[in-house]
């Protein structure tokens, strides 16, 4: 039932770090390797994620630490030098702290499209392995999650884990959901293992990734007392736009009317309006698009709207940049520089 | 023997491995203990007990009776009320959770009645952090508990059968409490032994024995009585008597428990500490990292070792003096500072130790690490270790106090500038106009067409980190859309606060104050006198009538459980302000537990659905009601589903908050992450809501009731059953076992909704 785990190199642990957006599953699928090494493969591990509040859309990491079933684990530190990360969005490439501390000989899992290689895929070392799997066009079709994807892709490129076992608890996890949900998981994750492909030839680096600290932009010699924010509204310089998951919403603007419906539905504050006058000198609205920087993708201007003016698309790469319409414009500039 | 914490044997009592985090290890424990009642309050990031206690609940593993308190100050109450009916009595909580129920923990160690407290530790506000130090912790060391530490999971299982054996002990009996790092160890999945043998657990934990009862009819007592000198101080000998007594109690339970068990837990972890030069000296998971860093130190010939008590109280003075006595140098880590005392508590406390022994020649440095979550790696150990080898090998301290990992600053660098400051002139477009209406007394409204206010800017920026779809966003468009002039908001914590102030970004584009939500409409009627109070000093300009800076209280359904007596003694005395309470009726911050506003039957993770749990068990709060009875000039309800609606009832709040006093609404607000819907179902699931009169749109306009959407009379009716089934958190009611749960709801929908409409049709109501 159980073998001999090997820890490869005689390192310490065998850690595996994912990179990925609140709602995409990452804590339940680390969850599921962990308990798979830990439960069905008799090795010693820990799990565990970087987020605290509850939110879809936010930057979330997850852990996996694994040694020998007689080794003690005493850290709970996060893992800084993984041998593994997996990413479950390829937007996230786009940070290079998604592939801080990644091993010269370590391997990187991506979801991605066919034909997805990002440029920052550049930063890995030269001797990583690199595996794109299109994580969302499996789960889409199979009725499952990308995670389901992902960790299918995981178990078949990493030979510290056992794929059976891995399957299994991705199974026990969700055995109280019916026979047809353990089903698509199943094709999913086996999907996920074999239809991959391997990218060649992208990585520039020598050595290990270095591991990227970086410093808050204030510390107690810099910062307002009280931890007071004397800097209204500077959220607007955030880039929320990997908090959509495939799909965006887009304008039609021989439709529309400007009636504002989706004006006072949009959660995220992404409408871009301007003003005008008629030939009569009336002043007039007009809807001018929308700012993908902000938008998450909810729909709901989608599902207001009483012209189909506005429709959901796949987002295709570069669609967004291509159709947005900036909200600040002179933002663009003020948040170059060392601001963070 | 190297780790005295951590040596397993096989005990007597048969055990298998699992996978579990702090906070699932002591919900095992309390599930295997068989507690009577728990009575919590959910706050991160010890939440995960209760809601881990509610699925097994609902998967039958347990009967332990789980009462979701309006705050941690009824917490508490209600685990001391259980405790004193004789049975077993759990809670857990964390940082602010474990503040607000300290005035009651030194009622429950006074009066002598035990419990077990799970604390999973996390820093105090303000500013608000949810994760882990030891600030919480060190507030409660004078609170007259038991406290034993858990280092890491397996430790949080354990602890909690010892905990119970502790407490109870007869020359104990005391109140303990069971403390691990939040996040760390809460949060964080390891393999655990559990016990598998209930019959072996129930002989271990045995019967407790309480030598009073609230619950004996035949032996009546009086329990706390008024009690002045000279008698006070002896109740205090018999306290300060039973905490001595534990010193001898605790090693005799983690005796047995270790021939039960095969887990060996000391007073104080001592680790290769016999011949250690230098030692750090740590609480919980950072001792654990130090371990780690002390074999590669031993490696390199240092002999470095670990010194952590697994009990906080009593302190272990006669351990920690023992094992430091040859020891040249320690270095005393405290994840939370005694401000101004240089030196964490612990640092104090292992610094009286030495002191009273005479040839004690330890040098000791103290320093604050880890706050509010910053994380302790192996590097950090490994610098503790050098600055004690340093000093050993001086023989002198260079600094005796100092904080680790602070970071001191760039002067080149900041965060993003700000946008322009939002001025009254650029808001104020008259886009509600709100006129008394001399015959009827009331106000009534004119609003621009929706899409004229599109061009209001905004007094909330984007880029905020709420989920996709959000409800709060759009209610607070809509508001911000039709008022004018200055505002002020105090948002109380919740989703609304997290969502757009994570330092060091916020989205207001106007003054904001937090404060947390057993107080903000306290703290903010403090600050409308303020205004007002200084205006007739002259020190702030008067402003022209209806001009008045206009002071919003912003609160989920959360805080008006837990803040409702700020918030009704706010209304009581009828400040200029409004209450504005988006209704998503759950916890949804901290990952969807129970609220008073959940309705009846709906899943949440405190009200999980299984064969013997069909979601929560109460009906929903009616809080508009409640404010109604206080009388005050406006109450209203209204949905961001219906921003006309909305926009027109916040222009009318807004004039009776600058002219006659405090007005509260309820907004329902959509969640789609935790109502279990796709994100762009608002505008069904909220029409739903109302159309079947669960949620009904009125207004108490100075005591007058009026409906102000009608579903009956259009007819638009629809069954509560339709709007369940649009969620997935409600489509179990709709299952024929729930019948009878649909009828209730049914029920209880059609009376409010009667008594309303009655209430609307006579204006003396």
């Amino acid at each position: 039932m159980t073998r001999e785990v090997s820890i490869p190199n005689g390192a310490e642990f065998f850690e595996i770090r994912f990179e990925s957006i609140g709602g995409l599953g990452a804590h339940v699928a680390g969850k599921i390797v962990a308990s798979a090494a830990v439960l069905r493969m008799n090795m010693n591990g820990s799990h565990f994620s970087s987020y605290g509040s509850e939110k879809k859309g936010s930057v979330v990491r997850s852990f996996i630490r694994l040694a020998p079933a007689d080794k003690a684990i005493r850290t709970s530190a996060p893992i800084e030098e993984p041998d593994v990360i997996v990413v479950f969005h390829s937007g996230l490439l786009a940070h290079p702290a998604t592939l801080s501390g990644l091993k010269a000989n370590g391997t990187l899992i991506y979801a991605g499209h066919e034909g997805d290689v990002p440029v920052g895929l550049s930063l890995l070392p030269k001797t990583a392995k690199v595996i794109r799997v299109d994580a969302q066009k499996i789960a889409f079709e199979e009725s499952s999650r990308e995670n389901a994807v992902l960790i299918g892709t995981l178990a078949e490129a990493v030979p510290t884990l056992r794929r059976q076992a891995v399957l299994d608890a991705l199974t026990a996890t969700f055995a109280s959901k019916s026979k047809k949900i353990a089903m698509a998981n199943e094709r999913a994750f086996t999907r996920g293992a074999d239809e991959v492909e391997i990218i060649k030839n992208m990585g520039k680096l020598d050595g290990n990734v270095p591991t990227m600290s970086s410093n808050p932009v204030w510390g107690y010699r810099t910062a307002p007392i009280g931890g007071v924010l004397p800097t209204p509204g500077n959220t607007a310089h955030n880039d929320l736009h990997t908090s959509r998951t495939g799909w965006m919403p887009v304008l039609d603007r021989d439709k529309c009317i400007d009636c504002g419906m989706c004006d006072m539905v949009c959660p995220d504050l992404c409408l871009v309006w301007s003003t005008h006058t008629d030939e009569d000198g009336k002043p007039l609205v007009k809807l001018d698009g929308i700012d993908y920087q902000y938008c998450k993708g909810c729909m709901r201007c989608v599902e207001t709207c009483s012209t189909s003016a506005m429709t959901r698309e796949a987002e295709l790469p570069g669609k967004a940049d291509e159709l947005r319409v900036p909200l600040f414009t002179e933002l663009t500039a003020a948040a170059g520089g060392k601001h963070a | 023997m190297l780790d005295s914490a951590a040596v397993t044997r096989s005990g007597p009592v048969a055990q298998v491995h699992d996978f579990k985090s702090g906070n699932e290890a002591a919900a095992l424990a309390a599930r295997d203990i068989g507690f009577h009642v728990m009575g919590y309050f959910p706050i991160t990031p010890s939440t995960e007990v209760a809601e881990t206690l509610s699925k097994m609940q609902a998967d039958g593993e347990h009967d332990i009776v789980m009462i979701p308190a309006d705050g941690e100050h009824g917490a508490a109450g209600i685990c001391y009320g259980a405790a004193l009916g004789g049975g077993r009595v759990l809670n857990a909580t964390s940082s602010q959770g474990l503040l607000y129920s300290l005035e009651q923990l030194p009622v429950q160690s006074g009066t002598r009645v035990p419990m077990v407290l799970n604390v999973s530790t996390r820093t105090v506000s303000g500013p608000l952090d949810i994760r882990c130090d030891h600030s919480d912790i060190y507030f409660v060391l004078n609170a007259g508990w038991i406290i034993l530490m858990a280092r890491d999971p397996q430790s949080a299982y354990d602890m909690n059968f010892a905990a119970v054996r502790i407490g109870e002990h007869p020359d104990v009996r005391l109140p303990v409490i069971v403390a691990y790092d939040g996040f760390l160890t809460s949060h964080q999945k390891r393999r655990i032994d559990r016990f598998d043998d209930p019959a072996a657990v129930k002989a271990f934990v045995g019967e407790r024995e309480d030598p009073y009862s609230a619950l004996d009819p035949d032996r009546p007592v009086t329990f706390g009585p008024y009690m002045n000198d000279p008698d006070l101080i002896n109740n205090k000998v018999q306290q300060h008597q039973a905490m001595e007594a534990a010193r001898r109690v605790i090693p005799e339970i983690f005796a047995e428990f270790y021939e039960f068990s095969g887990r060996d837990y000391r007073s104080v972890d001592a680790y290769r500490m016999d011949d250690a030069d230098v030692a750090l000296v740590l609480l919980n998971s950072a001792a654990e990292n130090a371990k780690g860093v002390a074999d590669k130190m031993r490696e390199k010939g240092h002999k470095v070792g670990v010194v952590s008590p697994n009990v906080l109280r009593p302190f272990p003075t006669d351990e920690i003096r023992r094992l430091l006595k040859n020891v040249r140098a320690v270095v005393v880590g405290d994840r939370g500072d005694s401000y101004g005392a240089e030196g964490g508590n612990l640092s104090l406390e292992v610094r009286a130790a030495l002191q009273q022994d005479p040839d004690n020649k330890t040098l000791v440095m103290s320093r604050v690490y880890g706050l509010g979550g910053k994380d302790f790696y192996d590097a950090d150990a490994e610098e503790f270790f050098h600055e004690a080898l340093t000093a050993a090998e001086t023989g002198k301290v260079e600094v005796p106090f100092e904080y680790h990992g602070a970071y001191a600053g760039d002067d080149d660098a900041g965060p993003a500038p700000g946008l322009p400051p939002i001025k009254a002139e650029e808001v104020s477009r008259g886009m509600a106009t709100v006129t008394p209406n001399p015959e009827t007394n009331k106000l009534e409204v004119e609003l621009k067409p929706l899409w004229e206010m599109t061009t209001t800017p905004s007094r909330i920026a984007p880029g905020h980190g709420a989920c996709p779809g959000c409800g709060f966003f759009p209610m607070l468009r809509q508001a911000y859309n039709v008022l004018e002039g200055n505002i002020v908001v105090l948002f109380q914590t919740g989703c609304a606060m997290v969502t757009t102030t994570g330092y060091p970004k916020t989205a207001h584009r106007i003054t904001y104050i937090h404060n947390l939500f057993q107080n903000g409409a306290a703290t903010l009627s403090g600050l409308v006198e303020m205004y007002h109070e200084r205006v007739r000093r002259g020190e702030i300009p008067e402003a022209p009538e209806g001009e008045d800076t206009t002071f919003i209280m912003v609160t989920g359904d959360g805080g008006m459980d837990i803040g409702m007596g700020a918030a009704l003694g706010t209304a009581h005395r009828n400040h200029k302000m409004i209450i504005l309470e988006y209704d998503n009726q759950g916890y949804m911050n901290t990952g969807s537990q129970l609220s008073y506003a959940t309705p009846f039957g709906h899943r949440t993770s405190t009200s999980e659905v299984g064969d013997k749990l069909s979601g929560k068990r109460f009906h929903h709060k009616d809080t508009p009601q409640i404010f109604a009875a206080c009388n005050l000039p406006y109450v209203f309800t209204a949905s961001e589903g219906y921003p006309e609606d909305f926009m027109r009832k916040i222009s009318k709040a807004q004039w009776y908050a600058q002219r006659e006093g405090l007005v509260y609404g309820k907004v329902l607000s959509f969640c789609p992450l935790n109502w279990r819907t796709k994100d762009d179902a608002a505008q069904e699931v909220l029409q739903t809501a109302i159309d079947c009169c669960f949620f009904p749109l009125y207004e108490v306009e100075k005591g007058h009731t009026l409906v102000t959407y009608d579903p009956d009379a259009i007819g638009r009716r629809r069954t509560v059953g339709a709007w369940l089934g649009q969620m997935g958190k409600t489509k179990h009611m709709l299952e024929a076992e729930n019948a009878e749960r649909l009828e209730m709801i049914e029920q209880e929908v059609e009376t409010r909704w009667r008594r309303l409409k009655i209430k609307s049709d006579n204006p003396e109501l």
